[in-house]
Parts: structure tokens; C-alpha cells; sequence
């Protein structure tokens, strides 16, 4: 299971990681070829795709290593079953917000497919494939959320948390 | 149901789930999806599918990725160290010395970096430990770094500004040449502070006379310099020509910084694989904040709160300093308990029809935002500069905060001169229309 999660996790940063290196290539060609007075189609819309594939796709390991920021004043001042049952209602609220984030993003790149919506861009992409980086995203942040929430429940502290403790204590 | 009270659940519901410890960018969309409810809109999730979509593909937006896997490239480079060891020699006639180092290192490192934490932890890393060898008051060297760490946010490149011209829908470009004069300003104020402290004291700094340098010493020096001094004019020069929109000079920062990694030999794979690493996972914090802050702008639009409050606010015939002291003071008080982020992404979505309806401009009302977020990033509980020097000196919050006081005191009169001039913000700005 841990091998499981390791991977998954790996997944999550890797794909969120070569977006932004491909973004950052694309912007660099763009330039060049500026510059040699050609010019890439759409580039800059691919660019902006790249940019939310890359926070989506990331969203699950940043999850995890602790990187979404949270007010921990109350929660650190806690401890015992106060702190388990407080962390327990966050990672309960939080699941049910990923959630709903989650279907109703992939809800939207669906009816993009439905409809066969195309992009109003110089190159007509089809829009579902290009949301559909949103849609795993945060479906990703819902398994890792949940992940999360089966770790506290059994007892041990799920990753995110020990990150923070981390964070603060040593740097 | 009665605008008031919607606003006071929603107010509510806000904190409660904040103080609890649900992740801010969660909380600005399940905020939302409360808001929306209580007015009885009946297509939530379709508006939250298309607001998430439309939050994180804007082309300007692309910078902020960058400009922060820009800093997360040269945080690892010997930069630091070169920018330490190349003005200390020139500073060495100075009173203050070597305090007049954390505060000039940390505005030029600011000047590559977007974010006041890498700032702080980067330049404090490498300063502290040399100050306190060379006998300097721990409370000065601690304050003048929490203190100048801020400047990240100002000093353009600036991952804030990026955010708030996003949100606010103004240009990057101009808010960044807005940020050039308060942040040297601000870069004055702090050294004027530490000269005349050390002028009356004349304790700090005094086991530090020995260290002299010959001319050739100094120019020596200069060379040491050189790299980021042509990072930062390739970076920012060539936004400031306009030959350049900003995601594309930080694209060039990114591959000018691998370069200046590689030449300066301290390029590794893993370190890169770091850098990325570390770059996807402040993106990805910032991105989330950003799809929950676009939704929640949306949702209060439709409940009509900001124009509520802004009409509120025009019904009092508050004049606009009247305004900004209030909103100062709101903003210093919602900053002892919130990241930066969370104050400018809250404030775009409710507070700015307020501020357009009292005729402030935008650019000028982002600069001050920041030098407001920038006082609560060294004010406690929870200022993030604060933790990080906490973390670097092993010093507890509460001294740490109290030798960063007088520069919390600095920040406030950059606020009351950018208040009292607003052509120190707005002067760089309108050169760029002509």
C-alpha cells in the first residue's frame, strides 16, 4: 500500500513538474522564433493550458508534503483527542470541498465533450482534452485528501502533518 | 435574506473554518458554495466548474510559476555568498557595516525572487552566522533581516503582485515598475534607521573595525557582483522596455539562472530535480488559493456584498485617507492571522468596488496592499518571516518579532509617504504609457 502511495504521489508531482518545464520550453521557443521572425500558433494558449495542467496535476503531492497553507495557531496549541477530533472535522470539510470540486470539474470538461466544444483560439483544440488535466487534478487531491483522512482515523499522522511539523521545527 | 446578515454568516462560517485549520484555498470555495446556497442559486457546481477553469489559464498568470522556479533555482546557487562577500568591502565605511549588508543583499536578492521567506532564508542563511561572529548586536542583525526579508514582496519580480494584478485585473507590468521606487524607499528608510541607531549606540559593529580593505580590495569585490547584476537587468530591464511581457522575461530568468547555475558550478541533477520540485509545490498552493479566491470573487458578486459594502462606505462620506487608515488597520489586524496571499486574494474579492467607488487607483492601492502585507509578514502570531528567522536563529517568535519592530515601524511611514506623495508609486508607471 505504502509503494502504492509513494507512486501515486510521484505521479502527481512528476506530471505537475514536466508541464512546467514543457511551459517554460514553449515560452522560450516562442521567443526565439519571435526573434527569427516566425511566429508559433497559439502558443500563448498553450501556455496558459500548461499552467493549469501544472497546478492541478500538483495539487495531490503538495497536498501530502504539507505545501496548502492552513491557519495552525488553534490546531498547534491543541493536542490529544481535541487535536484528533478537530483535525478529523478539517480533513471531513476538506474532503467534501475536494469533492465537490472534483465532479463538477470533470462534470465540465464532460459536457465540453458532449457538446464538442472547441477552443476559440487561432488552433481549434477540443476543450475537453485540454480540461481534462483539471478534471484528474482534482480528482488526484480527492484520493489524496481521503488518503489523509484514512491515515488520521487509523491513528498515525498522515503526511501533510508531519511535513508541517517539520517545516516548523526545523528549516 | 437580507444582505447584512448573509454577510455576517458568511463571515462566520470564514473564521470558523480558518481558525479550525481547513486549508485557506478550501475555505474560499466551500465559503463560496455557503454563499451561494443562502441566496438559492441553483447551478453552484456548473459556476464553480467554469470559474476553475477560467482561474488558472491566463497567459499573464504564466509567470508566476516561473518567477518562482526562478528563485527556487538561484536559492541554491552560491548567490548568497558572492552578494555577502561583494558588499561587505564596499559597505565597510558605512556606520552599521555589515547591517547595511542584510538590508542591500536582501533587496537585490529581492530583485530576482518573488517571495520574502526565500528572501529571508536565503540571505539570513549566509549573514547571520557571519554577524554574530564578527560581534554585532543579535537584536539589529535579527531586525534588519526580518525587516529587508519583506522586501521580496515588493521588489519586482514579485510573486504577490502577480497575484493581486491577476485578481485585480491590472497590469503586471505596470504594478511591477509601481513597486521600483517604494521598494528603494523602503531600502532607505531601512539603512537611514540603522545608521542613526548605530550612530547612537556606537556599539554595534565596533569589533568589525578591524576588517579594512584596500581600493583594489573593493573593486575587486565588484566583480562578485556581476552575475546577478546582469540577471536583473536582462530580467527586469527587459520588461521595463516593454520588449518583454513579464511571463516572458521570467522564462528568460529561469534559463538565465540555470546558466548562472552552471557557470558558477554549482549545478546538480538533483538539485534541479529540487527546484522543480519545490517550484510545483508553491505553484500549486498558490494555483489552489487562486481557483478558490476566483470562485469566491464570483459568488460575492452574485450575492452583491462587495457593492453593498461599497455603497456602505460611500454613504459615510469617509474622505480617502479616512478610508485607508481604516482599511490599514484592518488589513494589519486580518494580517496577524492570515498569510499575505490570503489578505490580497480576500481583499480583490470583496473590498475592491470599495476602494474603485473612493477613486484610489488600483496600481497605487496594490502597492500599498503589499507594504501593509509586508508590516504583517514580521508582526505575530503568524508572520512567515518571523517563522523562518525563528527557524534560522533558534531565537523564540515574541524576540524575534520585537527586534523587527522599528522596521514594522519603517514600513509604516513608507505607507504614510506613498499616501502623502502618491507619485513615488505612480511616477515609474505613467512613464511607461508614453
Amino acid at each position: 500500500m505504502n509503494t502504492i502511495k509513494h507512486y501515486f504521489y510521484l505521479t502527481s508531482a512528476v506530471l505537475s513538474g514536466s508541464c512546467l518545464v514543457v511551459m517554460t520550453l514553449l515560452i522560450l521557443a516562442q521567443i526565439g522564433a519571435r526573434m527569427l521572425g516566425v511566429i508559433i500558433p497559439s502558443s500563448e494558449d498553450f501556455a496558459g493550458w500548461l499552467l493549469s495542467a501544472t497546478i492541478f496535476f500538483g495539487l495531490a503531492y503538495t497536498f501530502n508534503s504539507g505545501g496548502h497553507i492552513r491557519v495552525t495557531i488553534l490546531l498547534s496549541r491543541l493536542s490529544g483527542k481535541t487535536r484528533f477530533i478537530v483535525e478529523l472535522f478539517n480533513l471531513l470539510i476538506g474532503l467534501a470541498i475536494c469533492a465537490y470540486l472534483a465532479y463538477y470539474t470533470a462534470y465540465t470538461a464532460y459536457e465540453s465533450y458532449i457538446y464538442e466544444d472547441v477552443t476559440d483560439t487561432y488552433l481549434a483544440v477540443p476543450l475537453w482534452i485540454i480540461q481534462s488535466p483539471m478534471a484528474l487534478g482534482s480528482l488526484f487531491l480527492t484520493l489524496a485528501m481521503s488518503d489523509g483522512l484514512v491515515t488520521a482515523l487509523s491513528g498515525k499522522i498522515p503526511g501533510f502533518a508531519a511535513q508541517e511539523e517539520d517545516a516548523l521545527s526545523v528549516e | 435574506m437580507d444582505i447584512t446578515l448573509t454577510g455576517i454568516i458568511l463571515v462566520i462560517c470564514m473564521l470558523l473554518m480558518l481558525t479550525s485549520g481547513i486549508w485557506v484555498a478550501l475555505t474560499l470555495t466551500g465559503v463560496a458554495i455557503v454563499g451561494l446556497q443562502l441566496i438559492g442559486n441553483e447551478s453552484i457546481g456548473l459556476l464553480l466548474g467554469t470559474s476553475s477553469w477560467g482561474a488558472v489559464t491566463g497567459w499573464s498568470l504564466t509567470a508566476l510559476p516561473l518567477f518562482i522556479w526562478m528563485g527556487e533555482i538561484l536559492f541554491r546557487t552560491s548567490l548568497s555568498r558572492d552578494l555577502f562577500e561583494g558588499l561587505s568591502p564596499l559597505l565597510s565605511k558605512f556606520p552599521g557595516k555589515l547591517l547595511h549588508v542584510n538590508i542591500l543583499s536582501c533587496g537585490i536578492f529581492a530583485a530576482v525572487s518573488g517571495s520574502s521567506a526565500a528572501t529571508a532564508a536565503t540571505i539570513g542563511r549566509m549573514t547571520l552566522p557571519e554577524l554574530s561572529r564578527r560581534g554585532y548586536d543579535d537584536t539589529m542583525s535579527i531586525g534588519t533581516l526580518a525587516g529587508s526579508g519583506t522586501l521580496g514582496l515588493l521588489i519586482p519580480p514579485s510573486i504577490i503582485l502577480i497575484v493581486y494584478g491577476v485578481s485585480a485585473e491590472v497590469s503586471i507590468a505596470r504594478l511591477f515598475l509601481a513597486g521600483v521606487l517604494p521598494g528603494a524607499l523602503l531600502i532607505g528608510l531601512f539603512m537611514a534607521f540603522t545608521t542613526i541607531w548605530t550612530l547612537m549606540q556606537k556599539r554595534a559593529g565596533n569589533s568589525a573595525d578591524e576588517v579594512q580593505y584596500t581600493l583594489k580590495e573593493k573593486l575587486f569585490a565588484l566583480r562578485r557582483l556581476i552575475p546577478i547584476a546582469l540577471l536583473i537587468s536582462c530580467v527586469l530591464g527587459s520588461i521595463y522596455q516593454g520588449i518583454a511581457t513579464p511571463t516572458e522575461a521570467a522564462a528568460f530568468g529561469v534559463a538565465g539562472s540555470l546558466l548562472l547555475s552552471v557557470v558558477m558550478g554549482s549545478f546538480t541533477l538533483t538539485g534541479f530535480i529540487d527546484s522543480v520540485a519545490g517550484a510545483v509545490k508553491n505553484s500549486c498552493m498558490l494555483g489552489l488559493i487562486l481557483v478558490g479566491a476566483h470562485f469566491l470573487t464570483l459568488a460575492m458578486g452574485f450575492i452583491g456584498i462587495p457593492n453593498a459594502l461599497a455603497e456602505w462606505i460611500a454613504s459615510l462620506g469617509l474622505s480617502p485617507i479616512q478610508l485607508i487608515l481604516c482599511l490599514t488597520v484592518f488589513f494589519v489586524v486580518m494580517g496577524c492571522f492570515l498569510d499575505g496571499i490570503s489578505v490580497i486574494v480576500l481583499t480583490t474579492s470583496v473590498v475592491l468596488p470599495m476602494v474603485t467607488q473612493a477613486n484610489i487607483d488600483l496600481i497605487w492601492f496594490g502597492i500599498f496592499l503589499v507594504l501593509v502585507v509586508e508590516m504583517s509578514q514580521i508582526t505575530p502570531p503568524v508572520g512567515f518571516n518571523l517563522f523562518v528567522i525563528q527557524a534560522l536563529t533558534g531565537k523564540n517568535i515574541l524576540y524575534v518579532a520585537k527586534a523587527a519592530l522599528p522596521f514594522f515601524f519603517m514600513i509604516a511611514l513608507a505607507i504614510v509617504l506613498i499616501t502623502a506623495y502618491p507619485s513615488i508609486v505612480l511616477y515609474l508607471p505613467t512613464l511607461m504609457t508614453s
